[in-house]
């Protein structure tokens, strides 16, 4: 990973989800911190992408790395963590029975998720999946129940509707604006979750780049010891 | 660039950024003029419209409290002058003010508006020498407010239809 990227990009790119994902437009235009559960979400996830390998932590912090460079990888740590934290708030309903539910599905899926111990593909691909079905039960099938009906038809069933599940699923109306922010939000989210440094395939050499190895950074074939070599190592 | 001024500076615009964000957190701005707003007069570099402001000040005179308002508001769009505030709250006043009842309605805006008229005055306290208005402080606004919203026993003593607006 390039110095820029650790320094400029990924924090720059987390902190704007964070910020990006806390605007609510309603009648007047709020800004929504980070719940405490979406924070305990975030660092069950962070400990899930440590255990897939799609964050190697020693690639960002490491006793052998300059002072400087440490501080960036936890810039980049925090930064994620809030980011992860605002993108399970913002998929969250604001209230009522949906918020239970869906706090307790996305609580579920992670500990799912963390037991299953996924590569990093898979837990992209995973998070891809959660974030992409809790966003569209808050902002397509909720929005919808709880929007401004067209006609009357629609406002008798919406009635119907609250009716029965005891106005407990209603939420407050979502402007289109904050619907298209949350999913612009997400998309920049998930980037920054790929851009992420991930565990290696094998540790580099020290002091030699890839490149400058026999192989030339190709996995060298495991080979049989030479009948010399078999007899020193016994020695 | 070599690498350690690339991460010092990422460092620095990271922080900064931070800094921007737990910012907007705090101050919820409403709109971009509030944003520039703010940033200016975190720097002492804010300065209302004053040809608005003179306009706001002629209209309240004459008792057109809404176009007061309105007038105060294009004045001072980043809500961060503590003089004007204090206007835009005592028309909210003077606009539900009611010799039997007053509107909760724009005696809730006011209560609001001298609220962030304290917010951004220096130490909170906010004087206002006019000889026109009965109540100088924005300390008084706000509990004349809060009592013309407060229902309680002396909402029916007859003696308060003689009060006179302030």
């Amino acid at each position: 990973m390039t110095a820029a990227r650790e320094a400029f990009q990924l924090p720059i790119l987390f902190l704007t989800v964070v910020l990006l994902g806390a605007i609510h437009i309603a009648d007047r235009v709020s800004l929504r911190p980070p719940s405490l559960f979406g924070l305990v979400l975030s660092v069950m996830l962070l400990g899930l992408l440590v255990r897939s390998g799609a964050l190697a932590p020693d690639r960002l912090m490491h006793a052998t790395r300059p002072q400087l460079a440490n501080l960036n990888g936890l810039t980049v740590i925090v930064s994620a963590v809030l980011a992860a934290a605002q993108a399970f708030t913002l998929v969250t309903p604001d209230f009522g029975l949906p918020r239970v539910l869906v706090s307790l599905f996305l609580l579920i899926l992670l500990l799912n998720t963390l037991a299953a111990s996924p590569d990093r593909p898979r837990v992209l691909r995973s998070l891809l999946v959660i974030l992409g079905a809790t966003f569209t039960l808050k902002f397509v099938v909720l929005a919808a129940l709880s929007g401004p009906a067209d006609g009357r038809l629609a406002r008798v069933l919406q009635i119907l509707f609250e009716g029965v599940t005891l106005g407990t699923v209603s939420q407050d109306p979502i402007h289109p604006a904050t619907s298209y922010l949350a999913f612009a939000t997400l998309v920049l989210f998930l980037v920054g979750l790929s851009l992420l440094p991930g565990r290696q395939a094998w540790p580099p050499t020290a002091g030699r780049s890839l490149a400058e190895t026999p192989s030339g950074g190709a996995i060298e074939p495991r080979r049989r010891p030479t009948a010399d070599e078999g007899t020193r190592s016994a020695r | 660039m070599s690498e350690s001024l690339t991460r010092a500076l990422g460092l620095s615009a990271t922080v900064g950024y931070t800094a921007l964000i737990a910012w907007l957190f705090t101050l919820q701005p409403q709109s971009m003029a509030e944003v520039t707003g703010g940033l200016s007069a975190s720097i002492g570099a804010y300065r209302i419209d004053q040809p608005s402001f003179d306009d706001g000040m002629r209209l309240f005179r004459q008792d057109q409290f809404e176009a007061a308002v309105s007038a105060f508001e294009r004045a001072d769009s980043a809500k961060r002058d503590a003089r004007t505030q204090f206007y835009i709250a005592y028309a909210f006043y003077r606009r539900g003010w009611g010799r039997f009842y007053h509107d909760d309605a724009w005696f809730t805006k006011g209560l609001e508006t001298v609220n962030r008229a304290i917010a951004v005055a220096p130490n909170g306290r906010i004087v206002v020498e006019d000889p026109t208005l009965q109540m100088h402080s924005g300390d008084e606004l706000k509990a004349e407010l809060e009592a013309g919203l407060r229902r309680d026993l002396s909402d029916l003593n007859p003696l308060r239809l003689f009060r006179g607006r302030k």
